[in-house]
Order: structure tokens, then sequence, then C-alpha cells
């Protein structure tokens, strides 16, 4: 792995990080800078995801952080804004097909910021969400990506927290600091030892 | 016949009950009023003849309308029910549980459930599940309804691997993947790709974990 600049952070290429906050203020806080350090290098490609309507909300407070229209570059396909899918595998190929078009267009560097729901209609139900979000370290193993995906301390249920975010990433950014995750379970474990016996999946 | 289950959309619901709507979505039973913790998304009272498909169009919330695309579905014949959870005691359960059973025997257009959460009983996953046998494949066992190929997809699914590379192991083009995977998950009446893999363990239908 090399470093990357993640905003005010350094994270490692490719990184999965669970980002812990409280409110919105705290998200746009530490997702802004980092998405804001990848406008600049052309190289570079951002990628927002989340429920209907969240990608283009991070967006337009990105705007707003910069003070111009990104039109241009969504345009130009330098940012791409995702949709979640309550199915979970058009969830993940919609995320892989745009990680796929980066590559193909040469950028070197993605910054992508999933923005998760937990028990939202528009989101795959809570097991097969974090499916997909232990699959993605496997996905984003094959491209050049620092992958940031806000957990809001206020708003998930602690189920979310314990097996989503604490569980399926390697790193945790959290009051600005970045450290490694000593409750992660690598993909290639999680599935059997973690998502099958899920309490609310017995009978 | 599948069964569309709309929990995820009703986390809040605080009490509810049974209606029995016609085939043109006209409430025709009510056993309970219906009402919900912030009282806007879920209509606070459901009379005898109130169209409740139209009632649901007409909130503005993103969950009324995800009750309303449900309902539809039911309507259409592509859902038998749909379940909307809420708390409620043990014997509230079994008293819905069973007048919904004798209700289905009625030629109604559906019915309508609020389902307690927090009750993961074996006997009440039973009950429901007979409930659901009345018009759509069982979903205690189901894998004897799954064919060799789907069997092999749940297999794979069960070994952690996606849509791709399934097809990959499998070399299959990957939409036929696709529809294998949600075959799978429909004949073991699960509503979610990782409920059928986890069913899979717990039944022994793939390699111990």
């Amino acid at each position: 792995m090399t470093p990357g600049t993640g905003g005010a952070q350094t994270f490692p290429v490719p990184s999965h990080v669970a980002l812990l906050h409280n409110g919105e203020a705290e998200l746009r806080g530490a997702a802004i800078p980092f998405l804001r350090a990848g406008l600049d290098p052309p190289s570079q490609g951002l990628f927002c995801f989340g429920e209907p309507g969240v990608g283009e909300r991070l967006l337009r407070a990105l705007e707003l952080s910069v003070g111009r229209d990104l039109s241009p570059e969504y345009r130009a396909g330098r940012i791409v804004v995702g949709q979640s899918d309550p199915d979970v595998d058009r969830q993940l190929e919609n995320v892989i097909a745009a990680l796929e078009a980066f590559r193909a267009s040469g950028f070197t560097l993605v910054r992508f910021v999933g923005i998760n729901a937990w028990d939202a209609p528009a989101f795959p139900p809570p097991e097969d969400f974090l499916w997909f979000e232990s699959k993605l370290n496997e996905i984003i193993s094959a491209f050049p990506v620092m992958g940031l995906c806000p957990y809001d301390l206020g708003r998930m249920p602690a189920r979310a927290i314990a097996y989503g975010a604490l569980e399926t990433h390697p790193l945790v950014l959290s009051g600005g600091v970045l450290r490694e995750n000593p409750q992660f379970i690598a993909p290639d474990r999680y599935l059997r030892d973690r998502l099958v016996g899920l309490p609310w999946l017995q009978a | 016949m599948g069964v569309y289950e709309i929990e995820r959309s009703a986390p809040d619901l605080q009490r509810g009950g049974i209606a029995v709507i016609d085939r043109h979505g006209n409430v025709t039973w009510t056993d309970e009023v219906w009402a919900s913790g912030d009282g806007q998304v879920y209509l606070p009272r459901v009379p005898i003849g109130t169209n409740l498909l139209h009632a649901y169009r007409r909130l503005p919330d993103p969950r009324a309308q995800a009750i309303a695309n449900a309902l539809s579905a039911v309507l259409e014949g592509t859902a038998t029910y749909f379940e909307i959870e809420h708390r409620a005691d043990r014997e509230s359960q079994d008293s819905f549980l069973t007048s919904v059973a004798a209700l289905r025997g009625n030629g109604a257009g559906a019915v309508l459930i609020h389902r307690p959460v927090g009750v993961r009983d074996a006997s009440y996953r039973d009950r429901q599940s007979d409930l659901r046998t009345l018009d759509g494949p069982p979903v205690g066992g189901g894998i004897d309804r799954l064919t060799p190929r789907e069997r092999e997809v749940l297999g794979l699914m069960a070994a952690g691997l996606d849509n791709r590379a399934i097809a990959l192991k499998l070399r299959i083009e990957y939409t036929t993947v696709r529809g294998h995977v949600r075959s799978v998950i429909e004949k073991l009446g699960a509503r979610s790709r990782l409920e059928a893999v986890a069913r899979a363990y717990r039944n022994g239908w793939v390699a111990n974990r």
C-alpha cells in the first residue's frame, strides 16, 4: 500500500476507512476536506455514494466549500454520484462499475465517500449491507481507492456501529485520529464468523 | 407468488393491527386503529371504506410511498401480503396471526399485518411460515425446490462469492447468475441474500462453517 493524502489525514491506498462522527457538521468537517484535496490534482476522481439525493447534497457542500460550480468535473466523469439500491447485488455492481470507469479514464486515485443508512428503504437490508461493506475490502483492493464510510453515532443503531463500522473497516477515523481497527474481521472470515450468526437471522 | 415485506420502512411504528382490503384497495375490515409514533407516515385512522392505496399515495413521506408500492404489489398479485413491524405483546401476536389465517380463507384482496418487532422465536417464525404457505412457496425448508444449478449457486453464495465471481466460477453470464440468486432467495422465502445464506448454513445445506 502506498500512502495518499486524505484531506488532513494520510490514508493508505487502497483503504477502507470508517468515519465515526456525530451529526452533519462533523461529517462535512471530515468528508469535505477529504474530497477537496482531490480536486486540484487532475489525476484524481471523486465518488460520492449514498441514498438517493445524499451524494448530490455532499457535492453541493463541496461546491460551497470551494466556491465554484463543479458541473464541468461532473460532466467529465471526474466526479461521480452513485445511488444506493435495495438490491445488494445491484449496489455492489454499481460501485464496481464506477470504479472501473474511473480506472478506464486513467485516474490514478479515487476518493470515495459512501454515506451509509441502516434499515432504510433505498438501502439493502442490514445483513446484506454488512456483506456489502465487508465485500468492499476485496473490491477496492484492485483499485487505487481511498474510501471513507461515515457512520453517524447519533443516528445509526448500536449494531450498525458494532457489526458494520467496527468489523468491516480495517481503519477507523474518529475525532480526527486515524487508527488501525483491532475489531476488523477480514472479508474471507466475516461471512462465516459473523454474518450467518447475526441475531436477527436466527430462527 | 412472493412475499413483499416492507418492515424496514416502518421502524418507528408503535401500534398496529390487521386490515382486510378488497381487490381495489378499500378497507373492508379492520381490528384496530392504525397509528404511528410520529402521526405522519401512517394513517392515524383507517375507517371501513377507506381506499388505503390512495390514502398512502397522498402522504408526502417516502416511506408512505413505499407502503403504497407494496400494497400495489399485493393487489396486482405479485405479493401475497406485506408486513409492518410494531411493538406488541405475545398475546396480541397470537391473536392477529390466528385472525389472519382465518381471514385469508375468505377471499380477501389482501391482509395487511403490523408485525411485532423483537419477537423472533421459533414458534412465531413457524407460524409465520405457515401463513406464507397459504398462497406462496414453503419457507420453512425450500431446498427441495431449488434446481441443481441453484443449489450450486447457493453454495457459492455461502462461500462469500459475489455474482461476478460466481459467473466466472461457473462460466456463465452475470445476468444468468443474477437470475439464479434471485430465484434462490425467493424459493427459500428469504428477504435477502444473506438470510438465504444463513438459512443454508443453519439447515446444513452447505458445508459446515
